[in-house]
């Protein structure tokens, strides 16, 4: 039962839902309460004290970030004693602030120089005797503690909102700074959240440090092309050098309501650089008029895709994308029970939750997005989070409240013992009881590894959540079972308070999912034209191309986010080459711009027929999300019958598991300057001693068909007999599940 | 009383200045005027005003010394604007003019700032600190002006001066343990529960447990209450505890442990006194070995409060802290006095921490303990809990002695008398239904009001919703018996006669309204005494006229050296925090002891007396700066038609919405006091 308070602020009549504060309601009025310290997407950090107001036959002021209004009480927001203590706080925010303004990068957006200028700070009336204080370098993030202002922001985000929890205050009064928490240095992801938040000038991008001013750089908004979490993003531009060639600075982000990944923000860099040769452009024009097939790749735009399935239809290849085959052979699946195409939770959904499961991904660095919601429910909302893996993951540790270890390849089972402790006593139909009824728990507990108890301290768990969310990660795509996992999936969202959220792997897998008829990948390799993918003629953004063409950031279109949610990017830099749209004219399939094709998107698969132009960028200033628009729910036939489980796979010796590491995703982060590339092949001591190697070695890995070189790392967070093997630097075969077994060799150096 | 020169505390202004000594005026309060046996105070100082009680201070140097404690010392600062470069401003130009080089504007900026502090810092200390600094700005306007007019030094600015400081608040102060409050509700506000957890263990390592069956004296102390309601101190206790248990971490210790350094302690019971004292000693690098009579650790907290108001599981991970820090538990040792003298050689120290384990006789007539049906509270609730957090059944024998079928507490059909009417009878009477009975009845001799009183509101009601059926005004008269079987209870009814006098009322017995009512059995809780029977008769300790171990409560040693007490054996029946404050604070004295052979309490434990002794809340005081009317958050608890047959755990805890509400409402009034000795 949510309660309304009716108060007033400057006279106006407001309400406040339980739980708001009064500044929150001020803001929501548009009445402006200035603060230093304050950010929306946390709990109040309540150090600046700018924020007090005055209540009617109260005295004494009261701070508005953290008190909710009472019934009917009048609240003043400015006044001549307010103003007075409020300036007087900028003053002493200004007591020895070094006057570095010229050279200081926060200069032109900082809020300390914003408030001294509103509050008419000319000089210092006060003084302290001031200390040394020593720049600190945490890598990719330059801490100055003289700039520092205390705010807490950093720590509250890193906490709250991404789950490093990296950051504590060394208390000291006037001494007080920032430190890593538990560590010399910053022992976190290095997502940059907290440069984004601070106010001031004291966390700075170490690479973008004294390389340009505020104000020179231009701003084009855009989405993050690494995951499929769809982060807004702004790609700040300037014309760098003697010969003027534009250059991406830096990301930066709507700190106040979004958050962004280090990837996003540092792994930026990942443009191509082509000129026009007309013989390359025929060349690829007659390898795709003789193509059997297009292998293709999820790091497209919607637009791309439609024209590659122009060429399809045109032509009649075929057109390989196994990520996106997958993804959607699920999504079929789910539909057939659900009656719905689109999975029914997003992110929004995951932050608001109380009770979350996440199976089948190693979510953390799959998708960065989806861990800060989960991070946010976990603190924010106290939700109950049960990690179901094979593996454990220390970034998880302090947001999953209850690890569900299971076996390699047991994920039929689990999610069959997981809908049996859901929805087994709902008011199912014959089919649905006969489904459960016929389940050997015994085994599939006995075999998936996961106990009776551990259901029903989960059950147990969830008993007091209102919203819950189930989250299915890519590991399940490629699953011999994956179809009938998604039925059962489908079926506990369809009698249980769960939405369920699928993780696509890439920046598009959802948008080419739904925009291309897919074909099986025959492993073909003659005629095969690969677009940002293997083939024996090549049109790629990436390195060793036939033909350039540009990388995501040099397009404008659009993508499908993890949220069902089409969203426009822009042109950051610009591109000399050829584009698809250019090939396509070639062959008599003609759009004037690739973004013609934006309101060409098929409505039945949930699209609108809205131009590309039509399309908004931005968060209002409230943080409603205004990018291009959420898919139409589209209705399925209902036609999918459960199938019994099948014996569960074993997966014994040495398991790998294609996982990447921290800020690394796929080829295009694996380009960029500032992200650190760590190949190695990660590994529990168990590990190394079943593979008979020690850390630091030299290893030769046989998977599949696949052979590859890594060095050894043994990781004292891991545990088990498997291990982790990156992908972002070899091409990952999308088809297979992604625990292999595999074969270990010492590389001896003779 | 305190005998003082000059005193602005708490808004009492006593000025002697100019006054023969004789003539001097006291102060109402109990100022610390004697620091410790050998040192007499100077001054003391804080959040509430200035005390002097020699004519010979350097006020100025006193308010700068004060202003550095905050800022430069105080561990609690920096967190907000004000405080951060207020505190430090106020600290810079007090040492400015104390060193001669004050300029008049100087007082300027000090009300200036100091009145901003006042009004708008985060904390309580950053709006006290200047109170009693623009206090002496005042009253000693002279020494200020002379020192910036004549550029001079103050008086002693250049002497080696002992100034001794102390944060405290005023919960904080009113808990046994001293637990820092405001720090670990700080922890759950800023959602940093690692940090919360580490706030309490700082004194009080049964975060689980106090985080639900403290009966939280803390909160009679809270200044919210002069607002509006009292914070839920207690309730937010557990979070950073549930924290760490739900995601699976290592403890979280407040202090790394020290090398081990060769000295040995024995601890004379695993329950919350040994368990505090064994968790800090062996902190400190001594070996600990507890010796623990029953089968199972945890003392009465095991054994008495049962499952559902202190769920096994959760307080196995309180016991498991104090293990890890490095404690050795000796089970099913009854220790004897030949131990005992065993152990004054094996051992560098021995705490005494036994409880009281006796149950205490109802005092009727016919009360004869080999009557069927009389069952002692103490051994009634062992026999409950032993079964249902161990699965330990009942013997034959037992089964004989209690009359039950079943291998089980089994109450199926029984009607059952408590006489008590604290948490020992509670947890009786709300066992007995759990084991089914027909009907129980508390016999108790006051009423509704005083039961809440001397339990809590919560327990009270939740057990009328079991169906507890109180007895008011009652007392058993005489047991009667069928051949050494009970039968019935003779009951009197007394009513509460105002004195003429106008001294205290009397229960005075209702004449021919006694009635006799039919008990299967009658279990007395109205206390316990201390089973020590295993001390040496010619150790000869001192005890107290309750026949409990005698100690100064505030060392803990007993008349015999090196024998040190805490716990329920020293205090009589008390509460687990009380428990806990005792053996924290007896540990501290231990891990010197067992070094120097010498009795000793530090500087923070002194002032800890001292400020306990002064009060720090103060209910009559008028708070401002935050808005009244926030209500109390209260958590949810099971069905009493579902709970009372079963012993899942009745509350269930603060949402998380609940807990940040709950949480926010704390003002965090921390105070610094000072003394100059």
């Amino acid at each position: 039962m949510s309660k309304i308070v009716n108060f007033t602020i400057d006279g106006v009549s407001v309400e406040a839902q339980k739980g708001e504060t009064i500044l929150q309601v001020a803001r929501k009025n548009d009445i402006y309460i200035p603060t230093m310290c304050y950010i929306s997407k946390t709990t109040p950090c309540a150090s600046c004290r700018m924020c007090v107001v005055e209540a009617q036959g109260l005295e004494g002021f009261v701070l508005s970030c953290n008190t909710p209004p009472t019934e009917g009480i009048e609240i003043t927001t400015n006044s001549n004693d307010l103003e007075h203590e409020r300036t007087n706080i900028m003053k002493l925010y200004d007591v020895n602030h070094p006057l570095e303004c010229g050279v200081c990068d926060k200069s032109g957006e900082c809020d300390l120089q914003n408030k001294t200028l509103e509050f008419n700070v000319g000089q210092q009336s006060f003084a302290a005797k001031d200390i040394p204080r020593k720049i600190e370098n945490w890598g990719m993030i330059n801490y100055d503690p003289a700039l520092c202002i205390l705010c807490e922001k950093c720590v509250h985000v890193c906490n709250e909102v991404i789950g490093d929890d990296a950051i504590d205050i060394k208390f000291g009064g006037y001494s007080s700074t920032i430190i890593p928490k538990n560590s010399e240095t910053l022992d976190c992801t290095y997502c940059g959240e907290c440069i984004a938040v601070c106010p001031v000038g004291a966390l700075i991008s170490s690479d973008f440090q004294y390389t340009a001013n505020a104000w020179e750089l231009s701003r084009v908004p855009a989405t993050c092309v690494h995951c499929s979490g769809g982060c807004s993003l702004e790609y700040e531009v300037k014309d760098a050098g003697i010969y003027g060639d534009k250059t991406i600075y830096r990301v930066k982000n709507n700190f106040e309501y979004t958050s962004l990944c280090g990837a996003g923000r540092f792994g930026f860099d990942f443009d191509n650089k082509a000129s026009k040769n007309e013989a390359d452009l025929n060349k690829a024009i007659k390898a795709i008029r003789s193509a059997k097939a297009i292998r293709f790749s999820s790091m497209i735009t919607n637009e791309e895709a439609y024209i590659l399935e122009e060429f399809k239809e045109k032509f009649g290849m075929k057109l390989f994308n196994e990520d996106a085959r997958l993804f959607a052979s699920f999504m079929d699946a789910y539909s057939s029970i659900s009656g719905k195409k689109h999975h029914s939770g997003s992110l929004d959904a995951i932050k608001l939750c109380e009770a979350a499961i996440v199976i089948g991904s190693r979510i953390a660095t799959d998708n960065p997005a989806l861990r800060y919601a989960l991070t946010t429910a976990s603190k924010h909302n106290g939700a109950k989070i049960v990690y179901a893996h094979p593996l454990e993951d220390v970034l998880m540790k302090n947001t999953a409240s209850q690890l569900m270890k299971y076996e390699a390849g047991a994920e039929e089972g689990v999610i069959a013992l997981l809908a049996n402790g859901i929805v087994k006593k709902a008011d199912l139909d014959e089919d649905e009881k006969e489904f459960f009824d016929s389940l050997d728990l015994g085994y599939l507990g006995a075999e998936s590894n996961i106990g009776e108890e551990e259901i029903s301290q989960m059950i147990q768990s969830f008993s007091r959540a209102k919203n819950h969310v189930l989250i299915i990660g890519s590991d399940i795509m490629a699953h011999p079972r994956a179809r009938n996992i998604a039925k059962i999936v489908a079926l506990i969202e369809k009698y249980s308070a769960f939405s369920v959220v699928v993780v696509p792997s890439q920046v598009n897998t959802l948008g080419v999912s739904l925009i291309n008829s897919l074909d099986i990948d025959e492993d073909m390799v003659d005629n095969v034209v690969g677009y940002n993918a293997k083939g024996n003629f090549v049109i790629s953004s990436l390195e060793f191309a036939n033909l350039s063409i540009p990388s995501l950031n040099q397009q404008e279109g659009t993508f499908v986010s993890i949220d069902n949610r089409v969203l426009p990017t822009n042109v950051a830099l610009d591109f000399e080459g050829y584009t698809l749209n250019d090939i396509a004219s070639v062959c008599a399939i003609k759009h004037k711009n690739t973004i013609d094709c934006t309101k060409l998107l098929s409505q039945k698969s949930g699209f609108k027929a809205l131009n590309f132009d039509e399309l908004e960028n931005f968060l209002s200033a409230h943080g409603d999300d205004n990018r291009g628009y959420l898919l139409d729910e589209v209705d399925c036939k209902m036609d999918g019958k459960l199938e019994n489980i099948e014996d569960l796979a074993e997966f014994n010796g040495t398991v790998i598991y294609h996982s990447n590491p921290v800020l690394q995703f796929n080829a295009y982060t694996n380009k960029t300057s500032q992200l650190e590339r760590d190949t190695s092949l990660r590994g529990s001591a168990q590990f190394a001693q079943v593979a008979k190697i020690s850390d630091g070695e030299t290893i030769e890995i046989s998977f599949g068909s696949t052979t590859i070189q890594r060095t050894f790392k043994l990781d004292e967070d891991l545990k088990g007999t498997i291990a982790l093997n990156p992908t972002f630097d070899i091409a990952v075969d999308s088809s297979k599940y992604r625990f292999e077994k595999s074969k270990i060799v010492r590389v001896t150096n003779e | 009383m305190a005998k003082v020169y000059f005193s602005t505390w708490n808004g009492e202004l006593v000025n002697n200045v100019g006054k023969l000594e004789q003539e001097w005026e006291e102060s109402a309060y109990n100022l610390p005027a004697q620091y410790d046996d050998h040192r007499d105070s100077k001054a003391f100082i804080g959040w509430d005003g200035v005390a002097l009680f020699d004519e010979n201070v350097d006020v100025i140097r006193l308010a700068m010394e004060y202003a550095a404690q905050y800022q430069v010392y105080s561990e609690a600062c920096g967190r907000c604007a004000p405080g951060r470069w207020g505190g430090q401003i106020l600290y810079d130009t007090l040492d400015k003019i104390a060193r001669g080089e004050g300029a008049v504007t100087d007082l300027d900026h000090l009300k200036e700032i100091g009145k901003s502090m006042q009004i708008t810092s985060k904390c309580e200390i950053g709006k006290t600190v200047p109170n009693p600094i623009l206090d002496l700005m005042e009253h000693f306007e002279d020494e200020f002006m002379d020192c910036i007019n004549n550029q001079k030094a103050s008086k002693h600015y250049d002497e080696t001066i002992g100034y001794i400081a102390k944060i405290t608040a005023p919960c904080t102060d009113a808990c046994p343990a001293h637990v820092d409050i405001p720090a670990y509700i700080e922890g759950v506000r800023d959602l940093r529960f690692d940090d919360s957890l580490v706030a309490t263990r700082q004194t009080m390592p049964l975060a689980h447990v106090c985080g639900r069956v403290c009966p939280h004296p803390c909160e009679d102390a809270c200044r919210r209450t002069n607002l509006d309601d009292p914070i839920s101190i207690m309730a937010l206790k557990r979070l950073g505890a549930d924290w760490e248990t739900n995601h699976g971490y290592d403890f979280f210790h407040p202090l790394e442990k020290k090398p081990a350094n060769g000295k040995k302690v024995a601890v004379i019971g695993a329950g919350p006194a040994g368990l505090t004292t064994a968790y800090y000693l062996a902190a400190d690098g001594i070996e600990v070995d507890v010796y623990e009579e029953l089968p199972v650790l945890g003392g009465e907290v095991t054994v008495g409060v049962p499952e559902y108001r202190m769920p096994w599981d959760k307080y196995l991970k309180d016991i498991e802290c104090v293990k890890d820090m490095g404690v050795n538990f000796i089970l099913n040792h009854r220790v004897s006095a030949d131990d005992m003298n065993r152990f004054e050689k094996d051992y560098d120290a021995i705490m005494i921490a036994s409880g009281t384990r006796i149950s205490k006789k109802v005092r009727c007539d016919n009360e004869r303990p080999e009557i069927e049906g009389y069952w002692g509270a103490i051994d009634f609730l062992d026999k409950v809990n032993l079964y249902e957090k161990f699965d330990i059944k009942l013997t034959e024998d037992e089964k004989k002695e209690y009359a039950i079928d079943k291998d089980f507490v089994d109450l199926t059909g029984k009607t059952v008398a408590c006489v008590g009417g604290g948490f020992t009878s509670m947890d009786v009477v709300r066992c007995s239904i759990r084991a089914g009975a027909k009907r129980v009845v508390m016999i108790y001799r006051r009423d509704e009001k005083t039961i809440i009183r001397n339990t809590t509101y919560e327990e009270y009601h939740e057990s009328v919703e079991e169906g507890v059926e109180f007895m008011f005004y009652s007392a058993v008269n005489t047991m009667n018996d069928e051949n050494d079987v009970l039968k019935s209870l003779l009951i009197d009814k007394f009513e509460l006669v105002p004195d003429p006098n106008g001294g205290r009322a009397q229960l005075v017995k209702i004449e021919d309204a006694s009635e006799t009512i039919q008990f299967d059995y009658l279990i007395p809780a109205v206390s316990q005494s201390a089973d020590l029977d295993f001390l040496p008769e010619d150790w000869d300790l001192d005890m107290t006229s309750w026949a409990t171990i005698k100690t100064n409560g505030k060392d803990y040693t007993t008349s015999r050296k090196g024998v040190f007490a805490s716990g329920d054996c020293e205090y009589g029946p008390m509460t687990i925090v009380n428990a806990v404050g005792q053996a924290k604070r007896a540990a501290s004295v231990m891990s010197r002891y067992v070094h120097t052979g010498e009795i000793t309490l530090t500087d923070d434990e002194v002032m800890e007396d001292h400020l306990v002794k002064l009060k720090v809340y103060d209910k009559k005081e008028k708070i401002t700066g935050w808005l009244p009317g926030l209500p109390r958050e209260y958590s949810s608890v099971i069905d009493a038609d579902f709970r009372k047959h079963n012993n899942e755990e009745v509350n269930l805890g603060f949402t998380q919405d609940e807990a940040l509400s709950e949480a926010d409402r704390c003002m965090r009034c921390y105070y610094i006091a000072m003394v100059q000795a």
